[in-house]
């Protein structure tokens, strides 16, 4: 069956677009869900990572000899216990257990696995490396200034032109038209440099895993991560592996926001398991945690844009510079790419620069690189709105994206909601409700691409008429739910008929990580086709039985049915009828799908954000904050409403408050989350929610991804809002109390 | 990261607690309500070879109101205070301060000798102690002493009590009739650690007489200026230029520089706390 690309259904749903109860929600909050830590194996060791007390250092040895002499210690790795890896995965490698030299303060550099968690650390005080420590740099623009101390000599790709800093490994340029000759057309041309802290996903799951390998090779991997194929995969080829041989399984998740799409502890885990020929277990604390995962990007960034003073954009130019931690691969591409995606715009450039630092290997999160690009766009935008006396969502509809707008970054968008979330604005009551004083209203935009790729669902169904899908990918945002929702809708039986499970990586082929605010969207697709192909068997085996051609048998309303008066006149038969004969029609009856799935459907909001600022002291309240988008087809509406008050809350959390701080010593100054302060329930308002169904027409029910858009717009929305609530325009995140205070104040501090 | 080993020994009687104290083989450390201790331990920053668990000893707890003055045992917790029918009456400042000592869960098990012992310089109890000119009642296995709030609090951290020393009760006077009160706490959250703090008790509100006010959360010790109490005694609580003479007394104070806020932030936030204090006397 052929997807029906464009023309994606416009019936009426029976499961689709109710709330019924998450299937994981009892064991999540009974503590009968098993998540990374909860597993243990007969004879397991305990593996901890001794890390680098250096932000940059060359390492000419290492002594492990004192460690292994220890009793209870099994087995000690360093880089030297890993063959050279692949081409492309070298620094994901290095990232996880270190080569020439620590690049980073937390860099892994040896590790221990021993009968006890205390052994194994009074093992690590036992390993004498020989550091020879290095200059360092941990900020962007320092790191891009000339004489800046360089991470990896002659890495820079040949996109970086010549005189810049060897820290600078590329450049990406994006857009089209006449950046000059545009701003030349403004009745005014801002130009604003502004910068954004690194902040962590802040998921509340540690990561954790248990690795196993037998003397044969074969091994299996309990890891809590976003995409265990993904695990499976990479762990291979950093150990020499064939896939097959490696199986892991996804333990519950609590919590990624893009932070567990690549591996730290699994290949260690799974090296010293090789070595000490037992099972071995790794848990990170918090400060591991802060210190040596992937924390996203710093920012700096200059923006000119040109208007008219009616609201017309003649031109859009942004540089944006990202340093991703110690290794290429900063998401400053994505950033050039949405920076002004919302906009249709006759001349548009972005260039980007990804620059190397001695901080952690950022990984993605939450729509990565895309806050921090539109929260300069934004701002930028906000202040000539409000220097031309516009209102600036008038501002925004005079420039929005429309279906057939060519983008900023290339390709021409089909149907698309931005207009709809910033008419939904103004109708909406927050918009007009009065402001007590210090305080301000602000209102931003954000685009998201979204994802498919690769997907395999196979659907079972059981001799009494249940069903079961098992799927690729771990839930973290009730896709389980969502799953069972679809195949309910699709079969035509109740949700409670279909349970949705979590496969490991020997059950179904490949599948991409739970990112890219994919699943609902892939999985959900591949789902109602593997549904759609159990339907199509089952149709054929009535057909058998009643004697007549498949065609003349339809599916309707879960059960089998002549297609009409021509095809004979037969009782209907029920899913759960079939089922139970099926071994005498042909055997067990199941669907399955396998793709890569394209057709994700970009996704656009817009947020209102009241704040009260206390002119005193410089604290920022949220008063009242509302979240406006489309999300193509709500499956599961509480579970939306979900993913856009959690992008939200993590973008305020990135406006008001997070920050990775490092010393002059290059070392992390606030490695846990006393001093790393992310927004809690009593820091909050409750997010007011509004869901669009502007439908994707490259999914069957018409559903875009949701999860990552809502993180877009509130750095820029809540800083709008402090502008607006202190009248000074703040373009340096985070926005903490003391930074407020002195602007309040028109002072610099110290 | 878990504590270091350590021994457990859960005494029933207060005479059984000082004599583990007093011998020094035992390397012990007197637990509380564990609020502080406790993590202090998990983060490897204490590392006592004994614990000597006083929730065993009965007499180490309850509230005893002789008329004039409120008896505290030093295991009396923070739930045990709020509970307390009269505290509103007897005790206004500590009513007002009460809702601000971090979260319900550490009210439960956190007790008011724990923070004086302690003397985490962001703690509201030992401020309370000193704008109440309380008195700390310490024992020892070789007898009893007392020290006046202003002796006890030296540095962070760091308190008149000796190691064999447990602070077992505090003796706090009652309001007098009349009294003002007011409590004013910065916190980067509601329950945190005070980056600023004031807690003031006086006479008379408007003029303000008799003042007494204790900073907390800005330097290594709670702190009372009397160059500050003295430029506002007599003067109106929202008297402006008493207000900026005031706070020139705070050029005497050691400011905490830390990552919540730099000493210059501390500054103008205790600047900030005693007007907003000031305002509610």
């Amino acid at each position: 069956m052929a997807l029906d690309k464009n023309a994606p259904e416009t019936r009426s749903f029976k499961v689709v677009g109710s709330r019924p109860l998450r299937p994981d929600g009892i064991d999540k909050v009974t503590g009968r869900a098993r998540f990374g830590a909860d597993m243990s194996a007969p004879g397991m060791l305990i593996g901890h990572i001794l890390r680098s007390p250096h932000a940059h250092a060359r390492i000419r040895a290492i002594d492990t000899s004192k460690a292994e002499a220890l009793a209870g210690v099994k087995a000690v790795v360093t880089r030297a216990d890993f063959a050279a890896a692949p081409e492309g995965m070298e620094d994901v490698l290095d990232n996880c257990m270190a080569g020439e030299k620590a690049l980073y303060d937390g860099h892994a550099v040896a590790a221990i696995a021993a009968t006890s968690a205390a052994i194994a650390r009074q093992a690590a005080k036992l390993i004498e490396v020989d550091y020879e420590v290095l200059p360092h740099v941990t900020d962007v623009d320092a790191a891009m200034a000339p004489g800046a101390p360089a991470l990896h000599d002659g890495r820079s790709d040949e996109t970086v032109p010549d005189g810049y800093s060897a820290n600078v490994m590329s450049r990406v340029e994006y857009g089209h038209g006449d950046i000059e000759a545009g701003l030349a057309k403004a009745d005014r041309v801002l130009e604003r440099s502004y910068k954004t802290a690194a902040t962590h996903q802040g998921y509340i799951e540690p990561h954790a895993c248990l690795a196993t390998m037998g003397p044969d090779g074969q091994a299996d991997l309990w890891c809590c991560t976003q995409g265990h194929y993904m695990v499976r995969n990479t762990c291979a080829a950093l150990l020499g592996m064939d896939q097959g041989q490696l199986r892991v399984t996804a333990s519950e998740i609590g919590g990624g926001f893009g932070g567990k799409t690549t591996v730290f502890i699994e290949p260690v885990a799974l090296a010293l398991a090789r070595k000490a020929g037992r099972p071995v277990k790794i848990v990170m604390d918090r400060t591991e945690v802060l210190r040596a995962t992937g924390p996203t990007a710093s920012s700096s960034i200059d923006v000119r844009i040109g208007m008219t003073k009616d609201g017309r954009i003649t031109a859009a130019d942004a540089e944006l510079r990202y340093q991703g931690g110690a290794y290429p691969g900063s998401p400053v591409g994505m950033g050039s790419m949405s920076a002004f995606a919302p906009y249709d715009l006759e001349n548009v450039r972005t260039i980007g620069y990804d620059v190397v630092t001695n901080r952690p290997k950022q990984a993605a999160y939450r729509a990565p690189g895309a806050p921090m690009a539109a929260f300069a766009v934004e701002s930028a935008i906000d202040e000539l709105a409000k220097g031309f006396g516009l209102d600036p969502l008038d501002v925004r509809l005079k420039n929005a994206a429309r279906e057939g707008t060519r983008s900023s970054y290339g390709p021409t968008f089909p149907a698309i909601g931005l207009e709809a979330t910033l008419r939904a604005a103004k109708d909406h009551p927050h918009w007009s409700a009065p402001l007590g004083p210090n305080q301000g209203r602000g209102v931003a935009c954000g685009f998201w691409f979204n994802f498919g790729g690769d997907t395999c669902v196979t659907l079972n169904v059981t001799p009494d008429g249940t069903v079961t899908v098992t799927e690729g990918n771990p839930d973290i945002g009730g896709s389980r739910a969502s799953m069972s929702m679809m195949a309910a809708e699709e079969l035509g039986i109740p949700y409670e008929k279909v349970r949705t499970v979590i496969a490991d990586t020997g059950a179904l082929g490949q599948n991409e990580v739970t990112d890219g605010s994919r699943v609902t969207f892939a999985v959900g697709l591949a789902t109602i086709e593997a549904a759609r192909a159990a339907k199509r068997e089952m149709c054929a085996r009535v057909a058998k039985i009643w004697g007549i051609d498949e065609e003349a048998v339809i599916w309707e309303d879960g059960a089998a049915k002549p297609a009409g008066p021509n095809a004979g006149d037969y009782p209907p038969m029920t899913l759960a009828e079939i089922a139970a004969i099926a071994s005498n029609t042909g055997g067990p009856i199941a669907g399955h799908h396998e793709v890569n799935a394209e057709g994700a459907g970009v996704s656009f909001a817009t947020h209102i954000a009241d704040t009260e600022v206390d002119p005193d002291t410089g604290a920022t309240r949220i008063v009242r904050y509302t979240v406006i988008q489309d999300a193509g087809k709500a499956v599961h509406p509480a579970y939306v409403e979900g993913q856009f008050q959690g992008g939200a809350v993590q973008g305020i959390g990135w406006a008001l408050n997070e920050e990775y701080i490092y010393g002059a010593d290059g070392i992390l100054q606030n490695p846990g989350f006393l001093d790393y302060r992310i927004p809690v329930a009593s820091d909050l308002p409750m997010i007011d929610t509004v869901i669009l169904e502007i439908p994707n027409p490259g999914h069957p029910y018409g559903v875009r991804g949701v999860g990552e858009t809502s993180i877009v717009p509130p750095l820029a929305a809540v800083a709008n809002s402090v502008s607006a609530a202190t009248g000074v325009r703040m373009t340096d995140l985070p926005m903490s109390p003391p930074k407020v205070l002195a602007a309040v104040q028109g002072q610099q501090e110290g | 990261m878990k504590a270091p080993d350590f021994r457990y020994e859960r005494p029933e009687s207060l005479s059984a607690a000082l004599a583990l104290l007093a011998d020094e083989a035992n390397g012990a450390q007197p637990l509380a309500g564990g609020q502080s201790l406790m993590p202090m331990l998990n983060f490897r920053v204490a590392a006592p070879e004994m614990l000597v668990d006083l929730s065993g000893v009965a007499e180490l707890r309850g509230i005893s109101d002789s008329g004039d003055s409120i008896r505290i045992g030093a295991m009396t917790r923070y739930r045990d205070l709020a509970e307390w029918s009269d505290l509103e009456a007897k005790l206004p400042l500590v009513a007002l301060a009460l809702p601000h000592i971090a979260h319900h869960a550490i009210r439960n098990r956190g007790t008011i000798g724990g923070s004086i012992s302690l003397a985490d310089p962001a703690a509201e109890m030992p401020a309370l102690m000193m704008a109440l000119d309380a008195e700390i009642t310490l024992t020892s296995a070789d007898g009893e002493r007392t020290v006046p709030a202003s002796e006890f609090f030296l540095g962070f951290y760091e308190t008149a009590r000796e190691e064999n020393e447990l602070v077992t009760s505090v003796r706090v006077p009652a309001a007098t009739s009349g009294q003002r009160s007011a409590f004013y706490e910065l916190a980067p959250r509601h329950g945190d650690y005070a980056m600023a703090g004031v807690a003031m008790v006086a006479d008379a509100a408007s003029p303000i007489t008799n003042l007494r006010a204790a900073f907390f959360g800005i330097a290594g010790q709670p702190i009372r200026l009397s160059v500050l109490e003295a430029a506002l005694n007599g003067k109106a609580p929202d008297d402006e230029a008493a207000i900026t003479v005031a706070t020139a007394a705070f050029d005497e104070v050691d400011f905490i520089d830390d990552l919540k806020a730099s000493a210059a932030t501390r500054r103008h936030l205790a600047g900030v706390v005693l007007k907003r204090a000031l305002a509610e006397l």
